[in-house]
């Protein structure tokens, strides 16, 4: 099976004033549709530029980044904030929600972004998410209202509604209690089982990685293990 | 994303006051100023109209009988000679004196007449009271009767002086308080003089040759159409142009600004979200679109307000001085395009500077 994520040589290089810090050199991965990835390394090992690289938010300074069938390397900004919008859900730490919307205005907006400025809801999909990520009964909320488990699986939906080609988790269990690192991990785990979701997730957290099918060890910009 | 918009403008109510509330400035600079100029303009337009005379007699130098001069320059043994010309039905030597109104805002003015010529020109009568007989007695017309809650017997001041009224007369025509012309010139120091002569001809279909007699016999003076007084009053009042150009210019600036820096500190506050944005895959259009969407429906806000604090302002104004609004649409939605164009113009270095940020570091944005 072809792989819905792979990068080739993929580096990247810092220029913080006249020295030029290297956070990736040369990383080649392969991420099959409907794996579940787990990118694990000591702090300032590169797993969150490879994060960002992966996800179209920064541009590698070499190499390839193919997500289902697209080089995100190989376009413009513009080009790579489009096959973000199509391809790639993100999960973050700090769960990134609108503070000022509710739930489901979060939701809203993710499929309003998704859909170019057109409004494109599909219900049915809706509910299924929700129902699996147990969020029926609190889409009214906004954020604050919500504990922080509950707002990582709000982030979960939004990231996930619109049926990205991979779904991208930085430290989604960064912020949580071992109560609701574990939901939220078995909620992704149910996702991908279950809706197939192809999702890549950085952790420093072993019992998070634990849950996945493969684990990727990182080292000063390079692959180790994986 | 009109929910992203909606909720943006309430979390931060006093931002949005501000934003609202210098859009506002901006609508009722406009309006209040430009309704003014033009109330005031019509409203003795009206006055001048109904003297009924179709031509006006002045020497070089006196003004136009609508600008502020109280010059008396023009000798009133021109009133003769003005009688005689073909065509010429009556005459009527008229000096004006400007003084502050009486409520201490604008300008007022008042005529010396000669009663009887200017009567038989203008048709105006006296409904109470009588005609003034000395230098200490005037008449006024009904609205300055009602308007200052005078009536006969009660004084009012001219000259720094109180004058008594001894009657009202009606319609109004001219300035609306009114004096002997004898009595003006003994004021004013200038005897035998007055600053213009109406004239009054026995066709007012005839009136341009009746004009170009005038110009042909006395040479030398000014002599004008008074329906052209009408038209070229706007440019009678040296600056108006430039004074109506100005208000609009800081109008724009004013809203332009305020809404910049309401947005600058908005998108600024915001950085993480418009990170979360990007992150979605939002483009810079969408961004942008955003902004300045949000801005736009401040501006809209602002301008609703700002309508609705220049008609109370209008009418407060009206009771509380002798000053005459006139709103015209024109004016109306000149203020609210100028309104609407500060939020997109204002909106617009903010919205571009969101929809360029990088979007690792604006997530990264504490």
């Amino acid at each position: 099976m072809n792989p819905i994520l792979q990068t080739e040589d993929l580096a990247m290089t810092y220029h913080v004033g006249k020295v030029d810090v290297p956070a990736l050199r040369g990383v080649n991965l392969a991420v099959a549709p409907g794996e579940f990835v787990a990118v694990m390394g000591p702090s300032g090992c590169g797993k969150s530029t490879l994060l960002h690289i992966l996800g179209g938010l920064l541009k590698p300074t070499s190499g390839r980044v193919v997500v289902d069938g697209e080089d995100l390397a190989a376009v413009s900004d513009a080009a790579r904030t489009d096959i973000r919008r199509r391809k790639i859900g993100f999960v973050f730490q700090r769960f990134n929600l609108f503070p000022t919307l509710t739930a489901e205005g979060n939701l809203r907006l993710a499929e309003h972004i998704h859909g170019n400025g057109k409004r494109q809801e599909n219900d049915e999909t809706r509910r299924e998410i929700l129902k699996l990520l147990r969020l029926e009964n609190k889409m009214r909320h906004k954020p604050l209202e919500l504990s922080g488990g509950e707002q990582q699986r709000v982030a979960i939906a939004r990231a996930v509604i619109n049926h990205p080609a991979i779904l991208l988790a930085d430290e989604p269990t960064g912020n949580l209690d071992s109560e609701n690192s574990a939901i939220v991990l078995r909620m992704l785990a149910q996702l991908n089982r279950e809706l197939g979701q192809t999702i890549v997730m950085i952790t420093h957290n072993p019992e998070a990685a634990a849950v996945t099918k493969r684990t990727i060890e990182m080292r000063d910009g390079m692959i180790l293990k994986g | 994303m009109d929910s992203l918009i909606i909720s943006n403008i309430c979390q931060r109510p006093t931002r949005t006051l501000v934003s609202v509330a210098g859009v506002a400035l901006g609508v009722v600079l406009v309006v209040i100023n430009t309704g003014l100029v033009r109330g005031m303009l019509n409203e003795r337009m009206m006055r001048e109209q109904n003297i009924g005379a179709e031509i006006m007699f002045s020497r070089k130098g006196a003004g136009s009988p609508l600008s502020p001069s109280s010059v008396l320059s023009l000798d009133v043994r021109y009133v003769d000679r003005l009688a005689k010309i073909l065509g010429v039905k009556a005459v009527s030597p008229v000096g004006r004196y400007v003084q502050t109104g009486s409520s201490g805002i604008g300008i007022e003015q008042v005529d010396g007449i000669d009663f009887q010529s200017y009567t038989a020109i203008s048709g105006l009568r006296i409904v109470e009271g009588r005609v003034f007989q000395a230098d200490d007695e005037v008449i006024i017309d009904e609205k300055k009767a009602h308007d200052s809650k005078a009536g006969i017997g009660s004084e009012i001041q001219v000259f720094g002086k109180r004058l008594k009224v001894v009657g009202i007369y009606a319609p109004v025509s001219g300035s609306r308080i009114k004096i002997s012309l004898e009595s003006l010139q003994r004021l004013l120091s200038s005897p035998n003089k007055c600053q213009f002569i109406y004239v009054k001809c026995n066709d007012p279909e005839n009136q341009v040759e009746v004009l170009k007699r005038i110009n042909t016999q006395l040479p030398g003076n000014i002599v004008v159409l008074t329906r052209d007084l009408v038209l070229g009053f706007g440019n009678s009042i040296p600056g108006l142009d430039g004074f109506v150009k100005a208000v609009l210019a800081l109008s724009t600036v004013v809203s332009t600004l305020v809404i910049l820096l309401a947005m600058y500190t908005t998108i600024t506050e915001r950085t993480r979200e418009i990170g979360i944005l990007k992150a979605l895959g939002a483009s810079k259009r969408y961004i942008v679109g955003v902004i300045e969407k949000e801005a736009l429906a401040i501006s809209l806000i602002g301008v609703a307000v700002g309508l609705l604090i220049a008609w109370v302002a209008g009418w407060g104004i009206e009771r509380a001085t002798s000053l005459q609004l006139e709103y015209h649409w024109t004016w109306v939605v000149v203020a609210t395009l100028i309104g609407l164009a500060a939020g997109v113009i204002g909106a617009l270095y903010p919205a571009l500077r969101a929809a360029n940020q990088d979007p690792v570091k604006a997530l990264a944005y504490e």
